[in-house]
């Protein structure tokens, strides 16, 4: 049963969900035992909610989530529940205040079942740099499950009951896992869902999105989350309802031939086969460029690293955290906390984010890479303006094996984020459509322009 | 005061008077429980985002405007890294590239002339925590006790080019700060103590940073010190660097103070979280036209409308806007105005800081405040008895009527005022003497203790002669 | 770049090791240099983009809200003492 079906049926009175809760909690032990996907399981807190929703729709409440089990990344604050961010530092934390579409997701009924596994605060593309368990890839326990919404995207594959996830993208960690894991995976337009309780890895960067097994799951999803919210200044104010259209007359769509350069072969002959679906629904597709390409690594990890180490300063070992005895100055105790808490990448970050800034360095790198910036959207404005979207593999390989990412240096981490890092850096929505392989799943990325997420979920529909 | 030039320059932090801070809906008032008026914003906690208060931005620009600075027309917040455990984020949240206002000025007085005092630039930013020190002197403490009732509060930072060369000069730009600020509406001085950064050297020495001085009092006896340190090593011919110190209020000496982060270490990014603001033109012209009377009309104003002299209107507006407006109150019923101005401007003021009040939380109204005046412009009471009553009337709150009950009526009567003066030359032969050998000193004595014998019913000019002419008969 | 990596990790409160030290130099210099590409591009007439779209004036209005109680501000700590936050020595 997919999660629209499931909702009416509760709606409808034909589900015991606090039953339904406690079988889904089960299964979410399991699923985790094996592909350890949940950093909390939020038993107690997911069967309240479901006691609470049975008695609403005992009052004839008709809710647009009723009843479902819905993942959140651990980078999201939930009220009472704890929120590490996959990191150690906020091993337990428990947050006093709900994020906002964690507001909008209860009022509408859903039940949170758990926090997914991620890379420390976003930092790494296959869900390696978690603190506390690393997520297995959901077809092959070797293999990364794809970050840093890496749990998200075990679980979103893995659920035997209706489920959809909610995860964060910064630079592609919602497209990683999902062409990883074999899922789809929406990255909104920047500012369409409330960043109200998003635990910061990059301010103008960070967008909180939906992985779902349909489509039209996401389409669910999508309009419950979005909408204005005052508490986040760079939320947009529009009201737009997102609807899946299946009319593609005269839809025209690019390639941008540089993302094709240096792809597994069995990522490139996935993606040929999208492309022959495509072209069956009578869409055009055409090759096109994207000469900036080349730059977009560079740019979007010196923007994100700049702001993160901003962001990462306040976790210091005062008013909640990891912390340690108050003995010595505040440098001593700042540096003893923030050593043990955080993790080798995101220290690297930190380091390189504050030499970025930093007085006579933050021209060339932190304005540079604003400007650079620029010239990327610009660039992707002017092929919207021809293209109704634009497509590539979204990722240049399969999921790799533990092993080879060990071997991997820093810069070449970075590397394999080179086809989501772009629409990231310009803020525009991306949908990772799954595509078989003869082994792991590869992802078909359509990007759009601002707020055509209802163009790539149509899209997206052709498949799923 | 120095035997070399003194240069000057001044970084004050004015914290604004809104009901809510600058980033969260807490309230500013925090003189109340400890970390009573917080929320997950103001202490920083993970996933939080401010959200920027309008009355911030508008009260800041009626502050660039009345200090004559320009705009930009379009502004924005940065991020400036440093950590502190006052600090809710280890970042604050100010402005760096693009302040929201820059090159004013300010006319101070200096020795009797009109001086310019160029502003730098004024921006908004947000205050940081409040410490306590578990022990007295921050180095010797275990630990440090937080309040974050503070953190948030809205702050605008205004910087001045070094242009003073007096503490006179700075004392009049701070009593003129306070009232322009207070005219204005956008911020108590009975709820906050401005602070500042003192930058201050000698010709010949490097300039010096004091930072986080507390009041003006504090700024004074820092920029005291510095000018008495700096010339004296100089005079040693010691070299001195620039260089960051603070103030130690209990010794009274400035410190110096370990080499913190500098413009270099801040690493200033732009707020991702927040907006780019506009400043329109049009904007500009709405509040300007909203603008209410500032110090310098309104003296202009006292001078013209109420025939006062420049430096009794100049007291009554700096001094505190309150007694200004009280002042202007009373001006309604009363016709002598500038007995009413004198009075006020003295005697008024000197009652009101012997009690340690401020117009504003004495008891004395208008209505009692002008019965007063009024008496003493009909002759009912002499002007001597009117500044005892006026006393008595701060101390208590009661009418000048009831001390007049109690037998503060003027003495008329003839009999009465030469029982007293005769009873005083009788009490105090050695002045009597001193006098009629030629001490007039001696004459002034026994006027003074005749006077406060009469419980000041008596006026100063009859005693004399009446002294006079009883001793003259005698001698 | 040894010195001023040293240098950033004090100022952003890291302890590394000599080894790690070690280790982030090569590491962060071989990115920086990657990063130094950009200069590649021309962007002398460009403005820099701090949002991908630009966002202006959204404010909030002067009005005073309830925030967290005392229970909730310091549940996530030890280091309290009547209803004060306790924090380390400020030098």
């Amino acid at each position: 049963m997919n999660s629209i079906e499931f909702i009416k049926k509760v709606n409808e009175g034909a589900i015991d969900i606090v039953k339904h809760t406690e079988s889904v909690l089960e299964s979410c032990k399991n699923i985790d035992k094996n592909y350890d996907c949940f950093i909390t399981i939020a038993e107690k807190s997911a069967l309240e909610q479901a006691k609470e929703i049975k008695k609403r729709l005992s009052k004839k409440e008709k809710l647009p989530l009723a009843g479902l089990p819905v993942s959140i990344k651990d980078c999201i604050s939930t009220k009472g529940i704890r929120t590490t961010a996959g990191s150690k530092i906020l091993e337990n934390y428990i947050p006093p205040y709900d994020a906002e579409v964690i507001l909008k997701l209860k009022k509408a009924g859903a039940i949170i079942i758990g926090k997914t596994a991620q890379d420390e605060f976003g930092f790494g593309t296959f869900s390696t740099n978690c603190a506390f368990k690393i997520p297995k890839n959901p077809l092959d326990r070797d293999h990364s499950a794809g970050g840093s919404s890496g749990g998200a995207g075990v679980i979103t594959k893995k659920a035997d009951f209706p489920h959809i996830a909610i995860a964060e993208s910064t630079g592609g960690s919602i497209s990683a896992p999902s062409s990883f894991c074999g899922v789809f995976g929406l990255t909104p337009s920047y500012g369409l869902v409330s960043r109200y309780g998003l635990i910061s890895y990059a301010d103008s960067l960070d967008k909180i999105g939906v992985m779902a097994k349909s489509t039209k799951e996401i389409e669910l999803m999508l309009n419950q989350i979005s909408g204005f919210d005052k508490k986040d200044a760079t939320s947009l104010q529009i009201k737009k309802k997102f609807k899946i259209k299946k009319e593609f007359k005269g839809m025209k769509i690019g390639i941008p031939k540089e993302c094709l350069k240096n792809i597994d072969k069995s990522v490139e002959n996935s993606f040929y086969s999208a492309v022959e679906k495509l072209k069956k629904q009578d869409i055009k597709v055409e090759e096109t460029s994207f000469p900036l390409s080349k730059y977009v690594v560079s740019a979007y990890y010196v923007i994100a690293v700049s702001e993160a180490s901003t962001n990462l300063a306040h976790l210091c070992g005062m008013r909640y955290g990891l912390s340690d005895k108050l003995e010595g100055g505040f440098n001593e105790f700042f540096s003893k906390v923030r050593t043990q808490g955080f993790g080798e990448e995101a220290k690297r970050r930190i380091i390189l984010g504050t030499y970025a800034r930093m007085a006579g360095y933050r021209e060339q790198y932190y304005l540079k890479a604003m400007k650079v910036r620029t010239l990327i959207i610009n660039d992707y404005l002017k092929l919207f303006k021809k293209y109704s979207a634009l497509i590539s593999p979204t990722m240049p390989v399969l999921s790799p094996r533990f092993e080879e990412i060990e071997k991997l240096t820093p810069l070449q981490n970075y590397q394999m984020d080179i086809l989501t890092v772009g629409p990231n850096l310009a803020g525009i929505p991306m949908l990772n459509v799954p595509l078989e392989t003869k082994t792991l799943p590869a992802g078909l990325h359509i990007l759009g322009n601002y707020l055509d997420e209802d163009k790539l979920l149509s899209l997206g529909s052709v498949f799923g | 005061m120095s035997e070399r030039k003194i240069i000057i320059g001044l970084e004050v932090h004015v914290q604004l008077n809104t009901k809510s801070k600058i980033f969260c809906s807490c309230s500013t008032d925090y003189n109340v429980e400890p970390n009573s008026h917080v929320c997950e914003i103001c202490l920083g906690m993970p996933g939080t985002k401010p959200s920027f208060n309008r009355e911030v931005f508008l009260k800041a620009i009626k502050a660039g405007i009345a200090l004559n600075c320009k705009f930009p027309s379009m502004t924005f917040f940065s991020r400036k890294s440093y950590f502190y455990p006052d600090m809710s984020k280890n970042f604050q949240i100010t402005q760096y590239e693009i302040p929201l206002s820059k090159d004013g000025f300010m006319i101070v007085n200096s020795n009797g002339k009109e001086k310019k005092i160029r502003i730098r630039r004024m921006h908004i930013e947000e205050d940081p925590a409040k410490l306590i020190h578990e022990s007295k002197d921050i180095s010797s403490s275990k630990y440090t006790l937080v309040d974050y009732n503070r953190a948030g509060i809205p702050l605008i930072e205004i910087v001045t080019e070094p242009d003073f060369n007096s503490l006179e000069e700075v004392k009049d730009f701070f009593g003129k700060l306070t009232s322009i600020l207070e005219h204005l509406g956008i911020y108590d001085s009975d709820k906050f103590v401005m602070k500042a950064d003192v930058n201050v050297n000698v010709e010949g020495a490097k300039r010096v940073e004091v930072k986080n001085v507390t009041g003006i009092k504090s700024i004074e006896r820092v920029i005291n010190f510095e000018v008495m340190r700096q010339n004296t090593m100089l005079n040693q011919g010691m070299i001195l660097e620039q260089e960051t110190r603070h103030f130690d209020e209990a010794g009274g000496t400035t410190k110096k103070l370990r080499t913190k982060e500098t413009e270099a270490g801040y690493g200033y990014i732009f707020e991702p979280n927040l907006v780019w603001y506009d400043i329109s033109s049009e904007l500009i012209n709405k509040i300007k036209k909203q603008m209410p009377e500032l110090p310098a009309e309104r003296i202009e104003k006292f001078i013209k409308k109420y025939k006062i002299e420049k430096e009794i209107a100049y007291s009554l507006v700096y001094v505190d806007k309150n007694l200004a407006d009280f002042f202007e109150e009373c001006t309604k019923s009363v016709k002598d105005t500038v007995f009413l101005a004198n009075f006020t401007s003295t005697d008024l003021l000197k009652s009101l800081n012997f009690e340690k009040t401020k117009i504003k939380n004495s008891k004395i109204n208008s209505k009692n405040y002008t019965e007063l005046i009024k008496m003493t412009e009909t002759g009912k009471i002499t002007p001597r008895l009117a500044k005892e009553i006026i006393k008595q009337m701060v101390k208590t709150g009661k009418p000048a009527k009831s001390f007049l009950s109690k037998g503060f009526k003027v003495i008329t009567s003839v009999k009465e005022s030469d029982k007293i003066i005769v009873k005083i030359i009788k009490s105090n032969k050695k002045a009597v003497e001193d006098y009629t050998h030629g001490n007039e000193k001696a004459l002034d004595f026994l006027v003074g203790i005749s006077l406060k014998e009469s419980n000041f019913k008596l006026k100063p000019d009859e005693i004399r002669e009446k002294l006079k002419e009883i001793l003259s008969k005698n001698s | 770049m040894k010195e001023d990596i040293k240098k950033i990790s004090e100022s952003s409160h890291l302890i590394l090791t000599e080894e790690q030290l070690d280790k982030f130099t090569n590491q962060i210099s071989s990115i920086l240099d990657s990063f130094k590409e950009l200069d590649e591009l021309d962007t002398k007439e460009i403005e820099p983009s701090f949002h991908p779209t630009i966002r202006k004036n959204i404010f909030r209005e002067d009005k005073v809200e309830k925030g967290l109680s005392i229970e909730e501000a310091f549940a996530n700590t030890e280091h309290k003492e009547n209803n004060f936050f306790k924090g380390p020595r400020a030098v």
